[in-house]
């Protein structure tokens, strides 16, 4: 039980509060209907905004008591205070408490609330009504069923009362109820829209929770959008967004969110550029505000920027950086769920525009980014990853080592065991981007084992999490000197590269073959891991481009091929193998159908591999271009002299020139 | 299963791969994550004829955006113990987000001309950019590339190494052989050094490419 202070006086004052409490209890039960409800009102007056007392009341088992109190109750006309004072009580119970929600569902009380919406007695209608809003504002509400006709009548029912707590329920248990594209359809085809629009005009509550619902049933959902805009042409789009002005903060938000989840829907209906601007700077704003509208916003802002680069330059312009950056700055202990938002606002803002990443590092928050990822909660620690990772698509400050440090490297690589999924995803992410460090001779991710840890996670079973490490390892070996690439394959051998090749999904082959062309770059040496066990790697790699591969695939395998020709004499003799393998009669070299791809890239390298091989340069070069004639691949190359893609159409060239020089017209 | 960066609607621009289609200009492999090239720039003046080696290498290329990064070494630099090593980034002229005139750094329209007119890969085009500033030409068929490289900061040395990065190259490249020429333009220094660069294969008889993927 939560103590408040630890004095004496206090200690004996919590100790006859204990008394009134069990005091509460016998009376609540009480045969008695005046001293019931004197009970029922005390309980209720103690735990109306109070957390502490909802939980202490809680461990005593109030709310089956109360529930007990409200199911007892007959019809007659003093009950009704009782049915009032209940209902009221178990609604407090709920507000804002989840604990709270599932004690008053589990005491079985929730089909008597639903009767009092059919007494007679306004004020018994009234309670029952807001006790079972505060119920769907709960994750824990129960499902409701759309699809049962009489579950749609009923809602219907709600929504044409004129009671504004009523009204407001229907509302609510749209809002928070309707999950899937099916349920949006059957309510809109009910006249849902026509119904919930009619709310705008009412009260503050009412409004509240139309804009909630309106949202709910817009959302993904284009043909709602398109309707509800159709209405009294525009009016209502216009109305909501009149209300993103409104003096109160949360119909200011969840006009904001409405509009939000209609531009994420159709982003046609806002091409006034006023609009986009106004909407961001109203979120902007309420960023600031202290109660749940400001984890809403800062939510509500990230959903809307996000992949959209017009909104994102329009928030830069706005400052939304330094704002945002103030916020974190300033603000003491912000809850997970404005944390998150903040954070994952900062990571759309600098996921597609450099300005807006050298902005935010300039602003020295990497600290609290790092503070953010040993956070208790795993959404703020995933948030945090992302915004590495997007602040870290800056080149220039790869460059200029902004994360190369111990203490950002450090915190990213423990992440790697983090308990949950979505942040070991997250930072493998992170980590591709940052171990990107051009050549640096000192790599921190590698002393702290990192090298280790992506080889581990290259054999996962998820093949998304060997794709990552696969992607993250080739990132590393891009440009890397030989001690690092020694260090590298020291881990993995051979075998170990010939399973990745071979890996049954074609994305991970296709990183696994993008991993071993950066490790053949460079340095002429490299070339001679392929020839490691009887040149099982280069073996493998001739293998899956014979099996017909994906064209993303075989780019990466016909750049393996270019960078091993590009050798000595027997590294292109080598590659002369894999292409003409001895004793296969091959019905159509694999090279003629790269060359005949529509990916010009797949055109592209498979025309380099062919410009090495022939290299004037190399004694062997006549030889192999008789080959390569006899096959058919030099008047392929002929006939693509006009090649559509410009670079494929230069190397062609490139390639006829050597050609010719070998007298070859 | 992973999202690829060159198809995916989100994740980096910048690209360390061989990009799709989308863009300005077509990719050119020679103009690529990796590419490195090597060379001279002529810093000669009336005192004295001066060339210092030049190592230059590509960090990433955004053809969307019409950007590109890089770093460049000088070597034999009189006044440094060491190479000195800055990065630079590159605006490529495409029509569409950057065009023949700077519009800054000190370099007006007639310093533009009298720089692009120094290229020869320039004189078909100089008729259509004098006359409308190049809008209606089509350089994705063009087998040269024209940009202007910055560069930012100094990787390895303080700004007080008695070197200056004030200005900036007016630059083209050769889309067949990868080969590099550019002056330096800047009001401060003596004009029109030269930079003259081709591609280095590291002691490969061939070309060989890297590539990296942002998430």
């Amino acid at each position: 039980m939560p103590t408040t202070t630890s004095s004496s006086s206090s200690a004996t004052a919590s100790s006859s509060s204990g008394n009134r409490q069990a005091d509460v209890f016998s009376r609540l039960a009480s045969s008695d209907p005046e001293v019931k409800l004197k009970a029922l009102r005390e309980v209720k007056n103690q735990i109306i905004g109070n957390r502490t007392k909802k939980l202490s009341f809680l461990k005593l088992g109030a709310v089956p008591a109360i529930a007990s109190a409200l199911s007892d109750a007959d019809d007659s006309d003093k009950c009704n205070n009782i049915l009032v004072q209940s209902a009221a009580a178990l609604g407090s119970f709920a507000c804002g408490f989840e604990a709270g929600v599932q004690a008053v569902l589990d005491a079985g009380v929730f089909p008597h609330l639903l009767r009092l919406l059919t007494n007679p007695d306004e004020k018994v209608v009234d309670a029952g009504a807001r006790s079972l809003r505060m119920i769907y504002q709960s994750n824990l509400a129960p499902k409701y069923d759309f699809l049962q006709e009489k579950n749609m009548e009923f809602l219907f029912s709600l929504l044409n009362s004129e009671n504004e707590n009523v009204s407001g329920l229907g509302a609510s248990i749209i809002a928070h109820a309707c999950g899937t594209s099916v349920e949006q359809q059957l309510l809109c085809e009910a006249g849902v829209l026509e119904k919930l629009v009619i709310l705008l005009d009412g009260s503050l509550s009412q409004r509240e929770a139309c804009l909630e619902s309106l949202a709910t049933v817009l959302k993904n959902n284009p043909e709602a959008v398109s309707h509800f805009v159709g209405l009294e042409a525009g009016r209502y789009l216009s109305s909501v967004t009149e209300l993103t002005k409104d003096r109160y903060p949360r119909t200011r938000l969840l006009s904001c969110l409405c509009l939000v989840v209609i531009y994420n829907t159709s982003p046609s209906y806002f091409l006034n550029m006023g609009t986009k601007s106004s909407l961001i700077n109203t979120l902007l704003e309420l960023l600031n505000d202290p109660g749940q509208s400001g984890d809403d916003a800062a939510l509500g802002l990230s959903s809307l920027i996000a992949e959209k680069e017009d909104l994102q330059k329009l928030a830069y312009d706005a400052n939304a950086i330094k704002n945002i950056v103030d916020i974190l700055k300033t603000s003491s202990e912000l809850q997970p769920k404005r944390l998150q938002g903040l954070i994952s606002s900062l990571a759309e803002l600098c996921s597609k525009l450099e300005d807006c990443r050298c902005s935010f590092l300039s602003l020295q928050v990497l600290d609290l980014l790092i503070n953010a990822l040993r956070h208790k909660n795993a959404d703020v620690r995933t948030a945090a990853c992302i915004c590495f990772r997007n602040a870290a698509r800056s080149i220039k400050n790869l460059s200029a080592g902004c994360f190369t440090s111990d203490h950002v490297i450090l915190p990213l690589v423990q992440l790697l065991h983090d308990p949950s999924s979505s942040v070991q995803v997250a930072v493998l992410g992170a980590l591709n981007n940052i171990v990107l460090d051009f050549s640096s001779p000192k790599s921190t991710f590698i002393e702290y084992g990192g090298i280790k840890q992506l080889i581990e996670l290259s054999k996962s079973m998820d093949p998304n999490t060997r794709c990552s490490a696969l992607r993250a390892l080739r990132n590393l070996m891009f440009l890397a000197d030989s001690k690092r690439k020694e260090i590298f394959y020291s881990d993995v051998k051979a075998q170990g590269f010939a399973c990745l090749i071979s890996d049954p999904e074609p994305p991970v082959q296709e990183q696994a073959l993008a991993l071993l062309r950066n490790l053949v770059d460079g340095c002429i040496s490299s070339i001679e891991f392929v020839f490691d066990e009887d040149g099982l790697i280069l073996d493998t790699v001739g293998r899956q481009l014979r099996k017909a591969p994906q064209a993303q695939m075989a780019i990466q395998g016909m750049y393996v091929l270019t960078n091993v020709a590009s050798g000595t004499e027997l590294h292109k003799e080598a590659v002369m193998q894999q292409l003409f393998p001895q004793g296969q009669a091959e019905p159509e070299n694999f090279m003629l159908k790269f060359l005949q791809s529509h990916e010009s890239q797949l055109r592209s390298a498979t025309v380099w591999t062919i410009i090495n091989l022939i290299s004037p340069s190399s004694p062997g070069a006549l030889d192999r271009h008789v080959k390569l004639r006899n096959a058919g691949i030099i008047p392929q190359l002929k006939n693509m002299v006009n090649d559509a893609c410009l670079d494929v159409k230069i190397r062609i060239r490139t390639v006829l020139g050597q050609s010719m020089s070998f007298g070859d017209n | 299963m992973p999202v690829r960066v060159v198809e995916s609607s989100a994740p980096a621009q910048v690209s360390g791969t061989d990009p799709g289609n989308r863009s300005p200009l077509p990719h050119s492999s020679l103009l690529g994550a990796g590419q490195a090239f090597s060379g001279t720039q002529n810093v000669s003046n009336q005192q004295k004829e001066e060339a210092w080696r030049v190592n230059v290498q590509i960090q990433g290329v955004d053809l969307e955006h019409g950007y590109l990064c890089g770093t460049m070494e000088a070597l034999n630099v009189p006044m440094a113990d060491t190479p000195v090593i800055t990065f630079w980034e590159g605006e490529i002229v495409d029509g569409k987000n950057y065009t023949f005139y700077t519009g800054k750094w000190e370099a007006v329209r007639e310093d533009d001309m009298r720089h692009w007119s120094k290229f020869p890969s320039f004189s078909p085009l100089q008729g259509q950019v004098e006359s409308d500033g190049g809008r209606q030409l089509d350089l994705r068929n063009y087998p040269y590339i024209f940009m202007r490289w910055k560069e930012q900061y100094f990787v390895n040395v303080g700004t007080d190494c008695g070197l200056t990065i004030a200005g900036f190259y007016y630059v083209c490249f050769s889309c067949s052989d990868g080969s590099i020429s550019g002056f330096y333009y800047d009001p401060n220094s003596s004009p029109f050094q030269k930079l003259e660069l081709k591609t280095v294969n590291e002691g490969r008889s061939g070309f060989s490419f890297s590539s990296y993927e942002l998430q």
